[in-house]
């Protein structure tokens, strides 16, 4: 008996096993337009659900706020709130949408939106941004087409996030070196480094993670002239002569004993807090650090090492979801909703990122209310955003052993960043097969 | 899914009377006292499979189930994102096992990982809970105390144990390499940045997190050693480290066999440390198996890989495992003969 029900046993998990592929297989979902009358949404009143992953900082009091006042102001819609973390939404999103349960509206990180667009689950937002009248000049250069998959717009944008450079001004003014007028070009940048070491203090203080030694590296690499990928994102080209230069830039920091070798995770901005170094490279999110409270801080834009301006940003985006059978009056309503969001965005910057919508943040009121994004702002004419492909976050990933590779002296900036890009070209490849065309 | 799993398990063809929880009434006690005095080995199956049939469905349906569509999985070329998948037989594992393909190099520098760590911290992670257990063992003041003392970072999760270690092992400021530095040493050790570092420190925060768990277990083997045999050995003239060969050994061995089991296992399937403490780096050189499957799969849906990748792993975990049964058994035959 016992064997007979062991085989029994085994049996069933086959069948139910089989059955959950089967079932998997089953769902499909086309992708398909959807029509929007106009910019304020007229019809029945309609519930919509929000997925976004606004977990922490100051957004889980703004969000409920910001959502109550526009619940509160338009009577057809009600807005359901749903956060969550940003890998929760990734892995919940393919299933979500195509069983029909996922939400109307998202945010999204700029280099998902092509993901999710391959697979069909985010709809296509041409007549979307059309009838709410949006154009590419309502936002930063370049930022619409951030949004934009085989020639299609698939998100709105909704914010941006910039990489600065923050100062310790204590430890600057220690060394002897003037803190107002903080260097801008690679001359005086590389000046004050080498002031500082004669005081005994190492500058800049690189590192071989994504926070921040990958961001400097990509923006390094755009200053030199360089780009990660190609046009169509078919091949990386990281290792150009941009690129190289970029990192041995990186790596020259440190030997010439303005950066400590081997700096761990988040070490740098710790150091710059604790006094121990003068210059960090960092996302504009920082400006909400409690910790900056007792420091002589200043952000600015990142000096200009290479040979043109440029600076490295992310930037979130509004996704309108293509649920199966998705209701069209909900996506209108989920369009009336962002073009809201946008308009009402002049606090956003409480959360550490910055407004996309251009009317919002060219408002003097906003600078006033928030001085230290000043600089940030003034970088967003020649910031350069995430690239668009399916699967381009796998790709993206090589960047980063690369710039750990040469910082920690494992191998020459040129070597690692051969290597990674014979791997992020295998990647692309594998991507294709993945996501189809 | 639960009826059918019920109809499996219940005793049907044996004729024996469900227990219903009826047993107030005398008829039903007769019936039972009945059934005991028939050959009872069946009947008794039929309940012991009852009681299992909660943990059996969990097990079915949470284990058993996924893995076989893991293993599914494993022969087409799935993709979340298309409608159909399509049979492609064992070429997920031949690329992993071609030289130059987008998944083998990095999944062997990945395991190759996973067996650094789990050479190097084994040894460690029954040497250690072994001698605190026997010390703990002592009668010793203040020895429930120091139980507590060993056990409590167990307690704690991978998160919080990887932030701690994070800032005190940090190259620059962190507390570890500061102490250094006062009594002489190098001070600017790179403790989670750069390797043979990286791996200490994961070996040594590993032994330090879970070696509590061990030590209870290994301390519960000790306390049912029966006293009179390191009586017997004390008349005979054996002395402590003769008595620890030659009683306390023995004595451990079978637990001995389930904590080098589990050890093993858990040693392999060691993920949280790198992913938070190293990020795998330098480069991926501390990247280990799990976490490069996780990637694969659950980040890049690159899931036809990812579980081929998995079934390799088991394979190698499987084949550890028997061998070690085997290896405890022969020696527990020749210690008997």
């Amino acid at each position: 008996m016992k064997k007979r029900f062991a085989v029994r046993a085994v049996a069933a998990a086959v069948t139910v096993g089989l059955g959950l592929a089967l079932t998997a297989c089953g769902s499909n979902s086309g992708s398909g337009g959807s029509e929007v009358s106009s910019g304020d949404y007229t019809g029945p009143k309609v519930t919509i659900s929000f997925w976004n992953g606004w977990t922490g900082g100051a957004a889980p009091v703004l969000v409920p706020k910001l959502i109550d006042k526009f619940n509160s102001e338009h009577k057809n819609i009600v807005v359901k709130d749903v956060p969550m973390q940003w890998s929760d939404i990734g892995q919940k999103m393919p299933l979500a949408v195509k069983a029909g349960k996922g939400p109307d509206v998202a945010v999204g990180h700029g280099d998902d939106i092509a993901t999710y667009a391959a697979q069909g689950l985010v709809l296509k937002a041409d007549s979307i941004v059309k009838s709410l009248g949006y154009s590419a000049s309502d936002f930063p250069a370049g930022l619409m087409d951030a949004g934009k998959y085989n020639g299609a717009q698939y998100a709105v944008p909704w914010s941006v996030t910039p990489l600065g450079l923050y100062v310790n001004k204590d430890v600057l003014q220690k060394a002897g070196v003037d803190p107002s007028s903080i260097p801008a070009d690679k001359t005086s940048y590389e000046a004050a480094l080498a002031k500082l070491k004669t005081a005994g203090v190492q500058g800049e203080w690189v590192d071989g993670y994504v926070f921040t030694g990958t961001f400097e590296f990509e923006s390094l690499l755009w200053q030199y002239g360089g780009d990660l990928f190609d046009k169509p994102v078919t091949k990386a080209t990281f290792n150009s002569d941009a690129g190289v230069k970029a990192l041995t830039w990186m790596t020259d920091l440190i030997k010439n004993g303005y950066s400590p070798a081997n700096v761990a995770q988040d070490g740098n901005i710790n150091a710059l807090i604790a006094g121990k170094t003068a210059f960090n490279w960092n996302g504009v999110w920082q400006t909400t650090n409690t910790a900056f409270g007792k420091l002589n801080w200043q952000a600015v834009a990142v000096p200009q090492i290479g040979t043109q301006k440029a600076v490295w940003s992310s930037s979130t985006h509004w996704m309108f979801m293509n649920n199966k059978g998705q209701d069209k009056n909900k996506t209108a309503a989920a369009a009336t909703f962002v073009k809201w969001m946008n308009d009402n965005s002049a606090d956003w910057p409480k959360t550490g990122e910055l407004p996309a919508k251009n009317s919002v943040r060219d408002d003097p009121k906003l600078v006033k209310d928030y001085p230290a994004l000043k600089p940030f702002l003034d970088e967003l004419p020649y910031a350069h955003y995430e690239a668009t492909a399916p699967g381009i976050t796998s790709v993206e990933a090589t960047i980063t052993t690369a710039v750990n590779e040469a910082v920690t002296g494992k191998k020459s900036p040129k070597q690692a960043l051969d290597d990674a890009v014979a791997k992020a070209n295998a990647l692309i490849k594998q991507n294709k097969d993945t996501y189809g065309n | 899914m639960a009826t059918d799993t019920d109809s499996l398990v219940a005793p049907r063809e044996t004729g024996a009377p469900r227990p219903r929880g009826s047993a107030r009434s005398a008829r039903s006690t007769r019936s039972a006292r009945a059934a005991a005095r028939r050959p009872g080995g069946r009947r008794r199956t039929g309940v012991a499979y009852l009681f299992l049939a909660p943990f059996l469905v969990l097990f079915l349906v949470f284990v058993l189930a996924p893995a076989v569509f893991g293993l599914w999985i494993s022969l087409t070329n799935w993709s979340p994102f298309r409608a159909t998948q399509s049979f492609v037989g064992l070429k997920n594992y031949i690329e992993l096992f071609t030289p130059g393909s987008t998944t083998s190099g990095d999944f062997w520098q990945s395991m190759l990982a996973t067996g650094i760590f789990t050479v190097a911290s084994v040894p460690f992670l029954l040497l250690v809970p072994l001698l605190v257990a026997v010390l703990l063992n002592q009668r010793i003041r203040a020895g429930s105390f120091f139980r507590a003392t060993f056990f409590a970072p167990y307690v704690l999760g991978v998160a919080v144990i990887g932030v701690i270690w994070k800032y005190l092992l940090d190259t620059q400021s962190g507390i570890v390499n500061h102490v250094l530095g006062m009594i002489g040493l190098p001070d600017n050790l790179p403790w989670t940045v750069d390797v043979p570092w990286a791996w200490i420190t994961l070996v040594g925060v590993t032994v330090w997190w879970t070696m509590g768990f061990n030590t209870v277990i290994i301390l519960a083997g000790l306390k049912g050693i029966s006293a009179d045999l390191y009586e017997a050995a004390a008349l005979d003239g054996a002395g402590a480290f003769r008595q620890f060969v030659s009683v306390t050994l023995p004595g451990l061995r079978q637990v001995m066999t389930f904590v080098v089991t589990i050890t093993i296992l858990a040693s392999a399937n060691m993920f949280g440390q790198s992913f938070l403490l190293t990020k795998g780096g330098p480069g991926n050189t501390t990247r280990t198996a799990i976490m490069y499957i996780a990637d694969q799969g659950l980040s890049q849906n690159n899931m036809a890989a990812a579980s081929a990748m998995s079934y390799v792993l088991f394979a190698f975990l499987a084949i550890i495992s028997i061998v070690n049964f085997r290896l405890q058994r022969e020696r527990a035959e020749k210690s008997a003969s």
